[in-house]
């Protein structure tokens, strides 16, 4: 893991040396949404949607599928209680973000048509939001008993994002050998 | 996967972080429990050379670096990278009870002296910037650098486990 996906001047991802508290978030949180996206680069279908480490249930459009429910359950649903349903989830199947995925050009194609339309919409709504303010908490959708601070929900933003890189490293590894940071 | 904690008290941004790095530590050490020496050192999701024992090395030679050698400035060496060789750490891992009692004593006295690290931070440390032509950034930085190296290799660990026995979850 000492080595980087892409050479150092094709590497979209930034080091900007942020300041401040809410900066120096909104740059993790954009260099992490890219690493996953770089994950997925090259694929066919086909390859995005296999399960590659067995016996997970886990596949890369799996992945993007899940991160853009994510993104729109703690973006919209929680951080402005927009009282919507949640992304890729059904009463039955709670896991449909990764049991719902095929290996189709449209079920690609929708996968990050949604996943970039909620970063865009995540964006959006925390370039408003005050550095003073990420103390404030708010109750989480679904669990009106129980709040989160802004803070606290960009960084568990950060953290899920990374975990999920580290499934997208070992998922991307067994389909064709591509390691990197 | 995981969601923020449930009715966490009011938090201010250091604290905030202390609990997510002892969150992530927790992780990994239900992660490893319960595992003989032989599936610890597994190369368990082939081709890739991680293995659980690897990655808790590799965690400890972590903290270690950010919180030892970065922000108190010490000249000690890197942990299990000797002469450059960062695959050593990894290589290293062996399915040895010694082996295995080291890396787990190496990175619980790592994160001791982290967390000893932390108890002198305040507030009006996070902006702090040793040098701005430097890649390192602000104290802040380094902080969410350890959060975002654990997370990551939690989700290896994730990977890994599942293979050697079928455990999954938080």
């Amino acid at each position: 893991m000492s080595d980087m996906w892409l050479p150092e001047d094709q590497d979209p991802r930034t080091q900007g040396n942020p300041q401040g508290e809410k900066a120096t978030y909104v740059e993790y949180l954009a260099n992490y949404r890219l690493t996953l996206r770089m994950k997925c680069d090259g694929l066919s279908p086909e390859q995005l949607a296999t399960r590659s480490v067995p016996p997970s249930t886990l596949s890369l459009l799996g992945l993007v599928r899940h991160m853009a429910r994510v993104e729109h359950n703690w973006f919209q649903r929680t951080a402005q209680a927009t009282g919507e349903d949640r992304l890729y989830w059904s009463a039955e199947d709670d896991d449909l973000d990764f049991n719902g995925v095929e290996p189709t050009q449209a079920c690609v194609d929708d996968a990050f048509a949604s996943w970039q339309r909620e970063i865009r919409k995540a964006e959006e709504w925390l370039a408003g939001v005050a550095e003073s303010d990420l103390g404030r908490e708010l109750p989480i959708a679904g669990h009106p008993d129980d709040v989160v601070s802004l803070r606290d929900l960009v960084v568990h933003m950060i953290e899920e994002y990374a975990r999920h890189c580290g499934h997208a490293d070992l998922l991307r590894e067994c389909i064709d050998g591509r390691t990197g940071q | 996967m995981s969601a923020p904690e449930p009715s966490a008290p009011p938090t201010n941004e250091l604290d905030s972080i202390r609990r997510w790095l002892a969150d992530l530590r927790a992780s990994v050490e239900r992660k490893s429990d319960g595992l003989s020496p032989e599936q610890l050192a597994a190369r368990s999701v082939p081709p890739s050379s991680l293995s659980v024992l690897g990655l808790v090395r590799h965690l400890a030679q972590m903290e270690h670096f950010w919180f030892v050698k970065t922000l108190s400035r010490s000249d000690e060496p890197q942990l299990y990278v000797e002469d450059g060789d960062w695959d050593a750490q990894f290589r290293g891992a062996v399915a040895d009870q010694a082996v295995v009692d080291d890396a787990f004593a190496t990175w619980r006295s790592v994160q001791a002296r982290a967390d000893e690290v932390l108890d002198h931070l305040d507030a009006s440390d996070l902006n702090f910037v040793w040098d701005p032509e430097d890649r390192i950034g602000s104290v802040r930085d380094v902080l969410l650098q350890v959060v975002y190296e654990y997370s990551r290799h939690c989700g290896h660990l994730d990977l890994l486990r599942e293979a050697i026995d079928g455990r999954t979850g938080e």
